[in-house]
């Protein structure tokens, strides 16, 4: 499976809710973030942790957010959270999009 | 869900304790790593997903009061027993003679 | 079946019971579980301390530690299995931080087991979220011209801080600056020590 998306590349995490084990941790869903790398393909834990041992390998990325994106009240903002974020959570984030939330 | 803390609010200070190691603990440790290890003769019991499956669905008072390698072996008898590979109630039996020989021993 | 269908509460106890139905089974044997758990206990944070020095007096090694962590560290000598290691190096304006918000995940083929701070919800509740709080209860205030870079180990890779090198080092010789390095610099709530 080749990767979907490069590093620097835009992306924003899935605001899905899912039960039962998932690795995408809640106070990063729906948040945008910038491609840091591909780490690699990866068997999904959502199936390696029910049994489900022989399923295909997903791409894995390194994302990094700007801590103010994730906590409105962030005081520092040039602080940055990397996070490890499988493909199946990850959508493109058109550069327009930053363009609109920001202040005029 | 109870295991997936981060940024949950907190005043806690972070406690800096260290306990020094029970041999049982470093026990705990060992056979979860020859459960989950591929290179074993007849291959992985369990994977370090399911392990932490079984942590994650703990009651969660257990989950924030049990210890580390407590909740580690609660949660690999469970994801065994699902492969029938142990059974728990067997296993709590065995446990109670094991900790009244223990208890009663002469020395 | 739920855990408290378990009724027994002395994990010492059940342990021994478990792994007496494992053997039973043919899965492991004793001489197994003694030989990986001694394989756990040699494993401390003077591995990766070797790791930082070496990087520290040899620039290529430190490129290439940056690109393949796991790689890199082979090229010393240390078995580390299947870790997938990734080295995040701090320089004059990043400072690197570690945590595992959704359990422990730690390099422990390199720093052996992690400290019980790092695996209590107060440490990976606020790391990711008030990083710069978290470090001054270890000790560390960082200027503000520094950018503190949080990784949560969320996955299948496993975190070292390349902390820098400390001021005054430049007369000590490798081994000399290992032992300046401690488990806490390279998570990074904590700087290498000072010489002298």
């Amino acid at each position: 499976m080749s990767p979907r998306f490069a590093p620097g590349d835009r992306v924003r995490v899935a605001e899905r809710e899912v039960a039962g084990h998932v690795r995408t941790p809640l106070y990063i869903r729906g948040k945008p973030g910038v491609i840091e790398r591909i780490c690699g393909a990866f068997r999904n834990p959502e199936q390696l942790a029910y049994g489900e041992w022989d399923g295909p390998a997903v791409p894995l990325y390194r994302v990094r957010f700007q801590l103010g994106d994730v906590w409105p009240s962030a005081e520092a903002t040039r602080d940055t959270l990397d996070v490890e974020i499988y493909e199946h959570w990850l959508s493109s984030e058109p550069f327009e999009h930053r363009l609109e939330s920001k202040p005029a | 869900m109870t295991h997936d803390v981060g940024g949950e609010p907190s005043d806690e200070a972070i406690p800096r304790t260290q306990h020094p190691f029970m041999p049982w603990e470093l026990r705990v440790d060992a056979l979860m790593w020859l459960l989950t290890d591929p290179a074993r003769p007849g291959g992985p019991r369990m994977t370090v997903d399911e392990l932490r499956r079984g942590i994650e669905s703990l009651p969660a008072d257990d989950y924030r009061e049990l210890g580390y390698y407590e909740k580690w072996l609660l949660s690999m008898i469970a994801i065994l027993a699902e492969r029938g590979i142990v059974d728990p109630e067997a296993l709590a039996g065995r446990a109670e003679a094991i900790a009244h020989e223990r208890d009663h021993a002469h020395p | 079946m739920t855990h408290h269908d378990l009724g027994h509460r002395d994990f010492e106890a059940l342990e021994q019971a478990f792994r007496e139905a494992l053997i039973g089974r043919g899965v492991l044997t004793d001489a197994d579980v003694n030989e990986r758990a001694e394989l756990m206990y040699s494993r401390t944070p003077a591995l990766g301390a070797r790791v930082v020095a070496r990087a520290w007096f040899d620039p290529a090694f430190k490129a290439r530690l940056l690109a393949d962590g796991s790689a890199a560290v082979r090229e010393l000598g240390i078995e580390v299995g299947s870790l997938r290691l990734v080295v995040v190096a701090d320089e004059e304006k990043v400072h690197n931080l570690i945590v595992c918000t959704l359990c422990s995940c730690y390099p422990r083929m390199l720093l052996g087991i992690p400290p019980d701070w790092y695996k209590s919800i107060a440490y990976r509740s606020r790391a990711v979220r008030e990083p710069r709080s978290v470090l001054v209860e270890f000790g560390l205030t960082l200027p503000d011209d520094v950018a503190v870079r949080v990784h949560d180990s969320t996955a299948d890779m496993r975190y070292l801080v390349l902390p820098l090198r400390p001021a005054g080092t430049d007369e000590l010789d490798e081994a000399a600056c290992a032992a300046l390095v401690s488990r806490d610099a390279m998570i990074g709530v904590a700087l290498p020590r000072a010489p002298g």
